[in-house]
């Protein structure tokens, strides 16, 4: 006997543009719209991972909400996500619901924190993830509606609602989804997963609070040193600089054959960026970013980026073609919201 | 026809005990709880004088969240409940 499904059901009179407009009617959509979620499509998604729908998923403690398998499913349908998908979409709304990452700032805030997914493992490749070409932007499936899944949760079942609890002042387009895999197959370096204790045959998505990707052009050096420090300079006043939020470089082909030839590790290319990107209190405090007046010694005073080059993640990913890479601020502070990993169980 | 199941859930209702408050603030020590944002001291330091001055409070407390985003921690809560006998908190950028 299949289990009940307990959600509200709301009957919709004509066919299917009628109930596309009415989940618009509900406010159920980020503006896009979405697969009406019937109980058949529903209960396929359920069975696909064997989840009895009132099973938790994640519970949000700071807003006392409980998210059900049941309304992980609907809402995934509503994403337009396939069966297959349903394991990284709970994965990661495990994440949301993990304390270190504390739903309500990311959730909540002014500062306007996308949820960026990195899927690493073996269903990185099975979904067909994109980790090459047009890394953050359009034309896979599977990037687009898993990171749309948890949003839709995060609105419909947590009530971080633009304009009433999510109050982001700016917000970004990775707010719709902002999922990438990681280029395990070129990449020359242990992958995000692997470094934050899993096995290379296990599948995980790396949760974190971030800002947009910013892009860095680097199209002159052939050296490791050379990029980096473009980088380093790029990167040295970004985010909320005075918050050392944790970071993610994201480093595509050219650059990271590059740097790999040169034989630096991922840990060399964090204590690098570590030491490069320090500002001077005198230059905080010139700039206005930190309090005071400039005193004896603040031009050598140096405050880091982030508090520890392990606050620095690494990701191989991007098209084979460019001498651009990327680097992603997270939200607020690493006191406010850590990245989490989470397996993708299937 | 099409039955649509409904994605979102309904608050849980909770019931929250608020302390009557005090008639007056005479003779009453304050805690401030500081969210950690920029200024929130300074207002807050504010906000305590005035009570102190205009309103007779015996004195104010400062105490300093984690982070904007959580809760006061129980260490606070256990230190204002034995010094303070009222507390100004708020959110806010």
């Amino acid at each position: 006997m299949p289990a009940t499904l307990t959600s509200t059901r709301h009957r919709v009179e004509g066919g299917l543009d009628d109930a596309i407009e009415f989940c618009f009617q509900q406010g159920w959509t980020d503006g896009l719209p979405v697969v009406p979620p019937t109980e058949a499509k529903v209960r396929a998604m359920l069975e696909a991972v064997g989840l009895d729908p009132k099973q938790q998923v994640a519970y949000i403690e700071h807003r006392a909400v409980a998210i059900t398998a049941e309304k992980v499913a609907i809402n995934a349908v509503m994403a337009g996500c396939k069966l297959e998908y349903l394991p990284v979409v709970l994965a990661a709304i495990e994440g949301i619901g993990d304390p270190k990452w504390s739903y309500h700032g990311p959730g909540t805030s002014t500062a306007g924190a996308g949820v960026l997914l990195v899927v690493n493992g073996p269903i990185a490749r099975a979904l067909d993830i994109n980790a090459g070409d047009n890394l953050f932007g359009p034309g896979w499936r599977a990037n687009a509606t898993i990171g749309r899944a948890v949003r839709l949760v995060m609105r419909n079942v947590c009530g971080s609602r633009p304009g009433t609890l999510d109050r982001g002042t700016l917000g970004h387009p990775g707010k719709l989804s902002y999922v990438i895999a990681e280029n395990e197959a070129e990449s020359p370096w242990p992958p995000l997963h692997v470094e934050r204790g899993f096995r290379p045959d296990q599948s995980a998505v790396t949760i974190m609070a971030a800002e947009g990707p910013h892009q860095f052009y680097n199209q002159l050096s052939n050296t490791a040193e050379g990029v980096l420090t473009t980088l380093a300079d790029a990167m040295k006043i970004s985010g909320n600089v005075m918050g050392q939020p944790p970071y993610m470089l994201v480093i595509a082909g050219e650059h990271m054959r590059t740097i790999a030839k040169d034989g630096w590790s991922k840990a060399d290319i964090r204590r690098f960026v570590f030491e490069h990107t320090q500002n001077s209190h005198a230059h905080l405090k010139r700039t206005q970013r930190m309090a005071g007046e400039v005193k004896p010694g603040d031009e050598t005073l140096m405050r880091p980026l982030v508090e520890s080059p392990d606050d620095i993640l690494v990701v191989a990913a991007g098209g084979r073609a460019g001498a651009f890479s990327a680097y992603i601020p997270g939200w607020g502070s690493k006191r406010s919201s850590q990245p989490v990993t989470k397996e993708v169980r299937r | 026809m099409m039955e649509l199941l409904d994605p979102t859930t309904g608050a849980v209702t909770q019931s929250i005990a608020y302390v009557p408050r005090p008639a007056r603030l005479e003779g009453q020590r304050v805690a401030l709880i500081e969210n950690t944002k920029f200024n929130s001291d300074k207002l807050l330091q504010k906000i305590g004088d005035i009570l102190v001055k205009e309103y007779g409070a015996a004195g104010t407390r400062m105490f300093r969240k984690r982070n904007a985003s959580v809760p006061a921690h129980e260490e606070i809560i256990e230190e204002v409940r034995k010094t303070c006998d009222v507390m100004v908190a708020g959110v806010g950028d």
